[in-house]
């Protein structure tokens, strides 16, 4: 009897959702992904969560449970560190647990690689694990999770297309878990390009390079998610062709609550660009949203105007020399 | 930080060193460092930032935090409290790192008392461990004796009468002596009495050793006539991060882990792991109650609250969770909890009949 296994689209879904995909399809087990987010997967989330859990969990919890009946195990991986430094939220190294207690599931339900260090050695046990879970044996495991990551790790790393030239461009910044849910951010990116505007998110911008900025924040940032936050704040806040940023939030992020203050503080205070924080909860309308934005850019149209006159600071598209040849407009 | 301060400001003063130490907590303390903190940013932060702001009205010139990195706030709390502090003014800030507390504290000291030479700076640090050590024995007596007195007040007059006084002892004779005396004096109050109900107090450090971040619910259940027993005191855990850590034969992680299995099975940084652990052993232990307490959105004992619901559940044991803010009403607080200690209270005399 070949098992099922579920995976709900949430969380770190949105970052590794296909690494872990090909993973299971090269094991030749059946995958299923819960649908995307609507309001009732957030409604059966914001019951079952504890009160004060960050919104992107409760949203987990909703998805989860979706899936519940419809596969015989869920993947919940317990990710705590995977570049050296780096940890990420109480939260992630606590999913497993969460879900569980949750839904009163033993543990055989559950398959849970944890990575808590990023080393070779610990991959490998986590995909030998990961595949003895699901009724197979650990070598292929490996061999699954070789031929997953090598296709993975290309397509990540390819060339991100540019956009077209001299048209201003908006960063959006925050968690890809908030920013690729297109119930959640949808709207954002409708409104911008909606009116011509096209946004800009981390996903253009080559790894290297942000981490290479998040350097800068070093040994004072030493979560994973608040490092790639501040690392392309710094970077888009300094880059000639971003008009604007926008900083996408939610309620209940423990890190984002001290990241952001951070962030504004160290970069976008002095940067001269205008931002907007939105700070995203299970009641923001998407009205609110949409005006919030709309709002945004007309105030990044006026300062346009008045900068037009002057010496072009923020918007120069004269080439920036720390800038060449990564994103071109 | 709850009775943390006062050897603290011992220790400085005998190494000469001019301590400022933050007035009070008041409301006040608490909007000023609200007003200068992100809205969605633990209670923690909001305190001792209203600390340091009052602190530097009061002209000092030097801060000093407590820092740890995790997966937690707190690690972070330093950074973004030295880059808003340090906009406008020239100050000096120091960040005691929790897993080197012993070597940051000696630089520290170093660097401030050029003139006291190491060993004595090593004896002032060991007579404040030292010290730290006494005032969570005479806590702990005074939960116990609090519960059995006829006005458990006075006990906690004791209590605290008793705590100046070590603070200011002067050698480690002296600071054992107190101490003994002090519980002996606590202990004539005693009323030959039925073993109250114990409580657990467990969740996340600061707020359980702040008073004015637990608005003195440990004194409140003392004279509601619970016995409390509290998991972290800053005595012990100054002597395990201090010595026993630096030496490396300890390790109090692995302790928990073991209790809190099957309900949490990884540490979640904070004091998430170590509630769920303690949890988990009164569970077995006949306590008659647990509150959770910590601050509101607390990431690590949030994680703790899904497995202490599916715990308590099992074992049948009543759980009280209660996070506070700087919106937290003492008369809600207490409301539940009285509502909490009936409840306790008429649970054992049910099974006593
Ligand atoms: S990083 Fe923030 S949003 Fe993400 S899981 Fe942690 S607390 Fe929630
Ligand atoms: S443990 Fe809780 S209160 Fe302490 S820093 Fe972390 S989130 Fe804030």
């Amino acid at each position: 009897m070949p098992i099922t296994v579920g995976i709900p689209r949430a969380l770190l879904y949105h970052d590794f959702g296909e690494l872990w995909h090909s993973f299971f399809s090269h094991l030749a087990v059946p995958v299923i992904v819960s649908e995307e987010t609507n309001k009732r997967l957030l409604d059966r989330g914001t019951t079952l969560a504890v009160d004060e859990s960050c919104l992107p969990l409760k949203l987990y919890l909703g998805h989860a449970e979706s899936l519940l009946g419809r596969c015989d195990r869920l993947f919940v991986p317990r990710i705590v560190q995977h570049h050296q430094g780096f940890h990420f939220c109480a939260k992630f190294a606590g999913l497993p647990d969460i879900v569980r207690n949750t839904f009163h599931l033993p543990e055989s339900k559950l398959i849970s690689p944890v990575i808590q260090t990023g080393a070779r050695s610990e991959i490998l046990k986590a995909a030998a694990a990961a595949a003895r879970s699901a009724g197979k044996t650990p070598w292929s495991g490996w061999r699954s999770y070789r031929s997953a990551y090598t296709a993975w790790a290309q397509a990540r790393d390819r060339e991100v297309p540019s956009g077209n030239a001299f048209t201003p461009r908006i960063a959006v910044i925050g968690h890809s878990y908030l920013l690729k849910d297109r119930f959640l951010c949808g709207d954002i990116f409708a409104v911008l390009k909606a009116n011509s505007v096209t946004p800009v998110t981390d996903d253009e911008v080559p790894r290297r390079r942000l981490y290479q900025e998040a350097g800068h924040f070093a040994p004072d940032i030493y979560w994973q998610m608040a490092a790639k936050l501040a690392g392309s704040a710094r970077y888009f806040a300094h880059h000639p062709a971003i008009a604007g940023l926008i900083l996408v939030s939610s309620f209940g992020c423990g890190l984002d609550s001290l990241s952001l203050e951070y962030i504004e503080q160290q970069i976008l205070g002095s940067c001269g660009k205008p931002y907007i924080v939105l700070n995203l909860d299970e009641h923001t309308g998407r009205t609110g949203i949409i005006t919030r934005v709309e709002a945004f850019w007309d105030l990044v149209k006026w300062r346009r105007k008045l900068e037009s006159n002057l010496p072009a600071y923020g918007l120069s598209q004269r080439p920036h020399p720390l800038y060449d040849g990564e994103l071109e407009y | 930080m709850g009775y943390l301060s006062a050897p603290i400001r011992y220790m400085m003063e005998n190494l000469n060193i001019e301590v400022i130490e933050p007035p009070p907590i008041t409301r006040k303390t608490l909007e000023l460092g609200t007003q200068h903190s992100p809205e969605g940013v633990c209670l923690p932060y909001k305190i001792t930032m209203g600390n340091f702001l009052e602190s530097l009205e009061a002209g000092a010139d030097t801060l000093v935090t407590l820092c740890g990195a995790g997966k937690c706030r707190f690690g972070f709390y330093g950074a973004v409290q030295k880059t808003v502090l340090g906009k406008n003014r020239d100050i000096q800030f120091f960040t005691l790192d929790t897993e080197h507390l012993l070597r940051d504290l000696q630089r520290l000291l170093g660097k401030f008392a050029p003139k006291a030479g190491q060993l004595a700076i090593g004896r002032n640090i060991a007579l404040t461990v030292h010290k730290l050590r006494a005032l969570d024995a005479i806590n702990e007596a005074k939960s116990f004796y609090g519960a059995r007195a006829a006005v458990p007040q006075k006990t906690l007059d004791i209590c605290e009468y008793g705590a100046g006084e070590i603070a200011n002892c002067e050698t480690f004779g002296e600071v054992i002596d107190t101490r003994d005396t002090v519980i002996d004096v606590m202990r004539s109050y005693e009323q030959p009495a039925a073993a109250p109900p114990k409580v657990a107090f467990v969740g996340e450090f600061y707020v359980l050793l702040e008073p004015y971040a637990n608005r003195w619910l440990e004194n409140e259940l003392i004279k509601q006539g619970l016995e409390v027993k509290k998991f972290v005191y800053t005595g012990n855990w100054a002597y395990a991060k201090v010595l026993l850590q630096t030496l490396g034969i300890y390790n109090e992680e692995k302790e928990y882990l073991r209790e809190a299995r099957p309900y949490l099975n990884y540490h979640v940084g904070g004091d998430g792991l170590k509630s769920v652990g303690t949890t988990a052993w009164c569970a077995s232990r006949g306590f008659a109650g647990v509150i959770h307490l910590f601050p509101f959105g607390c990431m690590p004992e949030v994680v703790a609250q899904y497995a202490l619901k599916n715990l308590c559940e099992d074992y049948k044991l009543p759980l009280l969770t209660l996070s506070v803010d700087e919106h937290a009403s003492d008369t809600g607080l207490f409301t539940r909890l009285e509502a909490f200690a009936d409840c306790l209270k008429r649970k054992q005399s049910l099974t006593s009949e």
